[in-house]
């Protein structure tokens, strides 16, 4: 009895849900909203893309009836010839870039959208969380603090000590009837023992730090060097949510991770033609790095026989375009020219060096993580096997404005994770073979296998 | 003597110095003494510290360099950074060909495998074949087109140099081409289309660096077919080989050298059968050291022994003697009994000879017509290609040109300034044709007479196709951009004839050119595929296309008359030298690369040269001395017709009396790093009846005149388990232990195990011999003080080989693989000398039997990864140290240089890098002894091009570190993560060793021991007792087995 009536009303919550799909949802407007409008539309709805920020859309179109903004949506140029003073504006201002048509949408669809759309518009920003960061530093502050007030006490513990060994003394030489010694600090200070302790000390301290400075060297925890190009992995992969290995291909297949290559750069970069923070100033190096041309969108087919100065004419034609169009000139103004002059030559300065003589050719990136040479290590392993996130390595990359060696990347570093880390046992084949402490775990003798007992900790697992 | 096996004549005396050198791991002298600069007092010790010190400091404060990544502009498809691709070629040198796998990472080529799919080679490969892909990184190729002035090429454009040629063509005369064998189809094609472009004008003159026309005439003369035909060693039950090297250098050896193993293969304890095989040879070859009974003759005496196999077989079947020359007893006798065998293996037997004796030839082709061979075991339905020259037309173009007939003359793939008897006189006529050409891409001894260069590509830059055997395609595809500035040779071809059917629009005009022609050519001989680029892509992909011709059979000419006065001769004189091809070095085309020089000659094992074989006498008392008391590094003078060359020699067992030997291929004059090593013996070849002939009959030796103070052999280095007479104890000792000076641990006591061998009809026995010694073996073990450790490895992997010794026939091909694989640096012939050789795998050459004329074992020797190393105790800083998965792993950046483990190694297969070989370290100070050709400005290796060969997922060791093998653990790795990512156990294809995949007959199995059904555990258990671990009852518990060698000598003839 009861549980045909849960049955009635589950269907009934089924059929609610089945229903709502119509009505318009935040939901359904995210999923359309990234199927069809987010390779024009910032997502944040606030900065421009190729196509215009999208929030507050209701409030500009709030003049007019709703279903112009319908039509505008499904398709733009129709409403532009009927003349509709919003929609010409709107084409004065963006053109010649098209808006596609999407002809298909219903109006609840586009509901949803215009939703989804609010909702983002009008949230707080949402900063994109990485992966909690190790408190190690943290703890290991509160440490210092525990071990100092210890040192503290017991460096009065030993004073009141030696006073009262001091004071025994004398009472002790009071009594065979001598004169008490007093001593002053700088004599207690200076006797033998206390001296040896100091040598001792300073020998503990100065081996210690030597030690540890010279497992440093060579390492490179930190670093963040200037790139040629100002790449911010935050844009791409924090707030686009673009997947690592979209552009780090290699990670999944490759000992390398890979660099992108400048054709991967341009799957995006040939409709995302300027940046959200550096307008034309950085894409257009990956334009001139793989000869595209962004005013005809094609690319150029003898571009490796083209000279700087058609290079130059080129993309400072196109910066110049855009830096009229963004401010509305028709004529080009002072400061147009400078910043003309100074995105040319961070063209140069990032693309023309000593090895590349010419613009034309690959980005040199500044390598960031590099391990000697007779270490092997392979991506495939730890991010197809070992389903290690990228950010347990490289950090919270997707906040990272520039990027920077988060880890030490030194040996006792990668030992300590394959001592903690549990082989993924279960779900594949080959680790089959391991009969032993399948028994084991079977048996409840073993609680884990964790990579160094499957011959992590070996030394011919990393260099051979 | 240990199971009555030596290594050399040193052993056998057990001389003093031997002695020694089998004590010490490394070369006698201190390395910090012969420096000279090094003598170390305290002060110097002090100024290094302090130097050490502030240097440290220095490079503390340093800061580190900027590295760079950069990455593609558009990356292509195929390529993933970090990932190998396989791309399927062919190996084809003149008449040399081998179908491969060509691994590339980042686009360059680094490394050379076998072609599983090819049934010509079926994944074997030479050693020839695994070192090409050092050659491309050559830096003394020829690396632009232009006119050849004083030994250098000034620059021309390739237009500039085409209108000169194709001026030339213009002005009339004759054309000529100078040749090796061509195999490639499309080639052909090419020089049909220049020759009809400019007809009754070009003619292709074909001769072969070591010839084999007489067996092509013969060929024609008995069959009517100029070819050679299939020799079927697989199916033969006696093989008879007058003096043809077929496992090493004899057409085609890889083929032959599979088949010929597979039919000696024991494949179980009961019933095992065998081939036997008879050489009848003047000197040891490779092919002569794997003979079950080997019959010495004089090389004069070649016919007359081929006469008397004849006569005695005729005498059996009915056919009619021919009488001939005198032979010597011992042969006549032997002869005799191996007549009565083939006759009664009748169509299941096989004589080859490679005798360039054209009457020889047909004898042995009657030989074999009256055994019903034919049709049977040599087979005419395929033929082999691989040879196809004849030095008679050579001889003709030479009295051509000094007419001054030839107005031009081509050379392509040839260098017959060098590799001609006649080189003399080919050069004073070359001389006289106006327009020289060379397609060659080294300077050498031709290029530097010709007038223009035309340097070709090298082969894995190249397009092209191979037709090894009729019916059999292989394709040839470029792995890497041309380095230099050099053309396909097939396109200057066309270009030259003006050509129509050469799209010069294309970027790649020949590519174009060699696929239509396979589309309308190779594609109608197939059905499967029904498009020409569905057909093309599967070609390529695979390599090989193989559409055998239908089976026809032949029958002897019976016009033919058998002349025994028409076989060579024997000589009166006191000496003969025999002159023969070595495996690694040719005729000298291979010179120029240093992984073949460097790799020892199989038989003699010496490197970097050709020595004059000496045999070694018996004084009838106690000692074996050199002949007329020569030492090995002793310089004589050898006079042949009246040419005087200064040799070294080389003691040597198994040379027919009278008789000494030297190799081709030495005293290459230019081109690049084999210049100045060996003589040059191709003027003291012969010439009769207008072909070569491959022995001096007169040679005239001096005593000694001097010393090659760097006279490299590395047959006593590394040397294990020999036992010598102890001065002291007065008994036989083990000679590497008497260093130890303590005598009555394991293995002092007994004889130690390294090579079992035996003869066929005794193999019961020594399956018992061996039970009993597996059992005391055992006996022994278990007294240790080690914790055994068994189970420890019984989870997971474990690895481990079996090396079948019955299998391998000392070839050399796994060692060159492993050199290529693991970035083993080469160190130059005073390094060898001084034992330094780097080699991680080496193959022992063992003898036993007969003083004069012994039986070899050949063993690939390398790290046995014991379960119980001698080595790790004694590391100080544990660099050295077992996994779990059994491999006896090396540390390098750990390593300190104690050498304690080599030293420790009862195997002695550890290496120590006394020198910055690959000049992978900063201070240029130790680049001054490393391996450095002559004449260049840095050491071999700092050359950027040169190490574009390395393979980067293996270290490239620094001075002062030990090295060893590894069992390939970076291929062990790889393989391990490809299961792990397809979700999957580790199959016996996913791992599998270089060694184990250059060789080409399967002798090298590795896998996981802890599979049962791995290909290693079924090897090993199919041989059951005959598998033994060297050194077994020392308790190493080495992770690699051998089985013991068995041989199926006829003992009525010893």
């Amino acid at each position: 009895m009861l549980l045909k009536r849960i049955c009635w009303v589950f269907s009934l919550v089924l059929l609610a849900s089945f229903a709502a799909q119509a009505a318009p949802t935040i939901e359904a407007g995210k999923e359309l909203f990234t199927a069809n409008c987010a390779a024009c539309h910032n997502k944040n709805m606030k900065d421009k893309l190729t196509g215009p920020a999208l929030g507050g859309t209701e409030e500009r179109w709030k003049a007019y009836p709703r279903e112009d903004l319908y039509s505008w949506i499904r398709n733009s140029q129709a409403l532009v010839q009927a003349g509709h003073p919003r929609a010409t504006e709107l084409w004065n201002q963006w053109k010649p870039v098209l808006m596609n048509n999407f002809t298909g949408l219903t109006d609840e669809q586009i509901e949803s959208i215009l939703l989804y759309i609010n909702d983002v518009y009008t949230k707080k920003p949402d900063t994109a969380k990485g992966p909690e960061t190790p408190g190690d530093q943290k703890k290991d502050s509160g440490n210092m603090w525990l071990f100092g007030g210890l040192a503290l006490i017991l460096a009065l513990l030993a004073f009141a000590l030696m006073r009262i060994v001091d004071n025994l003394g004398n009472i002790a030489r009071v009594q065979a009837g001598q004169a008490p010694v007093s001593r002053t600090l700088v004599q207690t200070l200076t006797t033998k023992g206390a001296v040896a302790f100091l040598v001792f000390a300073l020998t503990l301290i100065f081996g210690y730090k030597t030690v540890d400075n010279a497992t440093r060297m060579q390492r490179q925890q930190n670093y963040q060097p200037d790139q040629p190009v100002a790449f911010s992995h935050k844009i791409h992969s924090g707030v686009n949510k673009i997947d690592c290995q979209y552009c780090h291909d290699g990670a999944r297949r490759s000992k390398q991770s890979v660099i992108p290559a400048a054709n991967t750069c341009m799957n995006c970069h040939s409709a995302v033609k300027k940046g959200t923070q550096s307008g034309t100033a950085e894409i257009t190096k990956i334009f001139a790095s793989i000869g595209f041309d962004p005013i005809q969108n094609t690319y150029i087919p003898d571009y490796e026989n083209w000279s700087d100065k058609q290079i130059e004419d080129l993309y400072k034609k196109w910066i110049g375009q855009e830096y009229m169009a963004a401010n509305s000139l028709t004529a080009m103004n002072d400061a147009g020219r400078t910043v003309v002059e100074t995105q040319w030559e961070g063209i140069v300065k990032a693309l023309k060096n000593d090895s590349n003589g010419k613009i034309q050719g690959p980005i040199e990136w500044v390598r960031i993580h590099n391990l000697p040479d007779h270490a092997y290590f392979n991506h495939a392993q730890h991010v197809s096997v070992g389903q290690v996130t990228c950010q347990k390595c490289h950090g919270p990359v997707e906040q990272m404005d520039v990027v920077y060696q988060y880890s030490t990347l030194g040996m006792g570093w990668c030992i300590n994770c394959h001592r903690e880390t549990e082989v993924k046992f279960e779900g594949n084949e080959y680790y089959k073979q391991y009969e032993r402490y399948h028994q084991e775990l079977k048996s409840g003798d073993r609680e884990k296998v964790t990579v160094s007992d499957i011959g992590g900790l070996e030394c011919q697992k990393c260099h051979y | 003597m240990n199971n009555g096996i030596w290594v050399s004549t040193e052993d056998l005396n057990r001389e003093a110095s031997f002695l020694q050198s089998a004590e010490n791991e490394f070369s006698v002298e201190n390395i910090a003494e012969t420096d000279g600069k090094w003598s170390a007092s305290r002060r110097d010790f002090l100024k290094l510290m302090g130097f050490g010190l502030g240097a440290a400091t220095l490079a503390a404060s340093c800061e580190i360099p900027v590295k760079r990544a950069i990455p593609y502009v558009t990356k292509p498809d195929e390529i993933v950074p970090g990932v190998a691709n396989y791309f399927a070629s062919s190996f084809v040198n003149g008449g040399d060909y081998c179908s491969i796998l060509v691994k590339t990472r980042e686009g360059r080529p680094i490394k050379v495998e076998g072609n599983t799919l090819s049934s010509v080679t079926s994944g074997g490969t030479s050693a020839r074949a695994q070192a090409m892909v050092l050659s491309l990184y050559d830096i003394r190729r020829i690396q632009h087109a232009g006119t050849v002035e004083n030994g250098e090429v000034k620059k021309l454009s390739w237009t500039e140099l085409d209108n000169k040629i194709k001026g030339q063509l213009q002005l009339g005369g004759n054309v000529r081409f100078i040749t090796n064998t061509i195999i490639s189809p499309t080639a052909k094609k090419a020089l049909a289309e220049f020759t009809a472009a400019y007809p009754n004008r070009v003619k292709v003159v074909t001769y072969d660096p070591v010839s084999s026309a007489a067996l092509l005439s013969a060929n024609e003369q008995c069959f009517g077919v100029r070819g050679v035909p299939h020799y079927k060693f697989g199916e033969a039950d006696v093989i008879v080989s007058f003096g043809a090297d077929f496992l090493g250098t004899w057409i085609s050896p890889i083929e032959y050298a599979r088949d010929y193993a597979a039919k000696r293969r024991i494949k179980s304890l009961d019933g095992a059968t065998m081939s036997r095989h008879y050489q009848v040879e003047s000197h040891m070859s490779l092919t002569g050291s794997n003979a079950d009974n080997r019959i010495l003759v004089k090389p004069s005496e070649q016919g007359a022994a081929i006469c008397a196999l004849y006569n005695e077989v005729a005498a059996l079947t009915g056919g009619s003697g021919i009488g001939g020359p005198a032979l010597n007893d011992k042969a006549k006798t032997a002869l005799k009994k191996v007549a009565a065998e083939l006759v009664q293996h009748r169509g299941k037997s096989l004589v080859v000879s490679g005798s360039n004796n054209v009457m020889e030839q047909v004898i042995v082709n009657k030989i074999n017509d009256l055994l019903g061979n034919i049709n049977t075991t040599v087979d005419f339905s395929v033929l082999n290609n691989l040879r196809q020259g004849n030095e008679v037309e050579m001889a003709r173009l030479i009295g051509e040109m000094n007419a001054g007939q030839v107005a031009m003359a081509i050379v392509w793939g040839a260098n017959p300034a060098y590799e001609l008897p006649n080189a003399a006189e080919f050069k004073s006529a070359f001389a006289k044709v106006n327009t020289r050409i060379s397609f060659s891409s080294n300077m050498d001894e031709t290029t530097a007479l010709c007038s223009h260069a035309a340097p070709a590509h090298h082969p894995l830059e190249a397009w092209g196709d191979a037709e090894p055997k009729t019916g059999y395609y292989s394709l040839q595809q470029p792995t890497i951009a041309p380095l230099f500035d050099t053309r396909q040779a097939e396109h200057s071809l066309l270009e030259w004839a003006n050509s129509q059917n050469l799209n010069r629009q294309d970027p790649q005009p020949y590519y174009q050119y060699l696929k239509s022609t396979w589309a309308s050519e190779m594609f109608a001989r197939q059905s499967k595929y029904a498009t020409p680029t569905a057909f093309w892509d599967m070609s390529l992909h695979d390599g090989v296309f193989e559409a055998p011709a239908t089976p026809r059979t032949v029958s002897f000419n019976a016009g033919i008359s058998l002349n025994s006065g028409s076989v060579s001769q024997p000589g009166s004189a006191e000496l003969e030298l025999a002159i023969f091809e070595t495996v690694n070095i040719g005729n000298g085309q291979y010179a120029h690369n240093p992984w073949l020089q460097e790799m020892p000659d199989p038989v003699n094992r010496t490197v970097w040269g050709n020595y004059l074989n000496i045999p070694v006498e018996w004084d009838g008392v106690n000692n074996i001395n050199g002949w007329k008391g020569l030492n090995d590094g002793d310089n004589v003078e050898v006079e042949v017709k009246g040419r005087k060359l200064t040799c070294t020699v080389v003691r040597t067992y198994g040379l027919a009396p009278g008789t000494l030997a030297i190799a081709l291929g030495g005293g290459r004059e230019s081109g690049g790093c084999g210049v100045g090593f060996g003589q040059n013996v191709n003027p003291w070849l012969p010439i009769q009846g207008g072909l070569i002939q491959y022995y001096a009959g007169d040679a005239k030796v001096s005593g000694k005149i001097g010393e090659d103070k760097h006279f490299a052999c590395v047959q006593h280095h590394h040397t294990m388990g020999v036992q010598a007479m102890g001065k002291e104890e007065g008994k036989m000792i083990n000679a590497d232990e008497k260093s130890i000076g303590w005598k009555g641990f394991q293995g002092s006591l007994t004889d130690r195990s390294i090579i079992f061998q035996t003869n066929l009809n005794e193999l019961p026995e020594l399956a018992e011999k061996m039970a009993e010694f597996h059992h005391e073996a055992e006996h022994l073990n278990q007294q240790t003080l080690y914790p055994d450790r068994t189970d420890y490895y019984e989870t997971g992997l474990k690895w481990g080989m079996y090396i079948d010794l019955n299998s391998c026939i000392g070839c050399g091909a796994c060692q060159v693989a492993c050199v290529s694989e693991n970035n083993v640096p080469v160190v130059g012939k005073a390094e060898v000398n001084r034992h330094h050789e780097m080699t991680w795998l080496r193959i022992d050459r063992y003898f036993y039997g007969d003083f004069e004329n012994p039986k070899v074992v050949y063993q690939p020797m390398m790290c046995q990864h014991c379960d119980n190393a001698p080595c790790e105790n004694v590391c100080p800083v544990n660099a050295t140290n077992h996994s779990m998965e059994g491999i006896n792993q090396m540390a390098y950046n750990r390593c300190i240089g104690t050498r304690y483990c080599a030293n420790n190694c009862p195997y002695k297969v550890r290496r120590f890098n006394w020198l910055d070989y690959t000049t992978a370290d900063v201070w240029p100070s130790n680049e001054e002894r490393v391996f450095w050709v002559e004449g260049e400005d840095k050491p071999y290796y700092a050359d950027n091009l040169v190490r574009m060969v390395l393979n980067p997922d293996v270290t490239v060791r620094t001075r002062g570190v030990i090295e060893k093998c590894s069992f390939c653990v970076q291929r062990i790795q790889e393989g391990k993560l490809t299961a792990k990512r397809e979700n999957r156990a580790v199959l016996d294809n996913d791992i599998r060793t270089a060694c184990q995949t250059a060789c080409p007959t399967g002798a090298i199995v590795f896998g996981n021991l802890n599979n049962p059904d791995s290909e290693v555990n079924k090897a090993r258990k199919a041989t059951e007792v005959l598998a033994y671990k060297v050194l077994e009852e020392v308790n190493t518990r080495p992770g690699v087995h051998y089985s013991a060698k068995i041989r199926n000598a006829n003992e009525a003839l010893s």
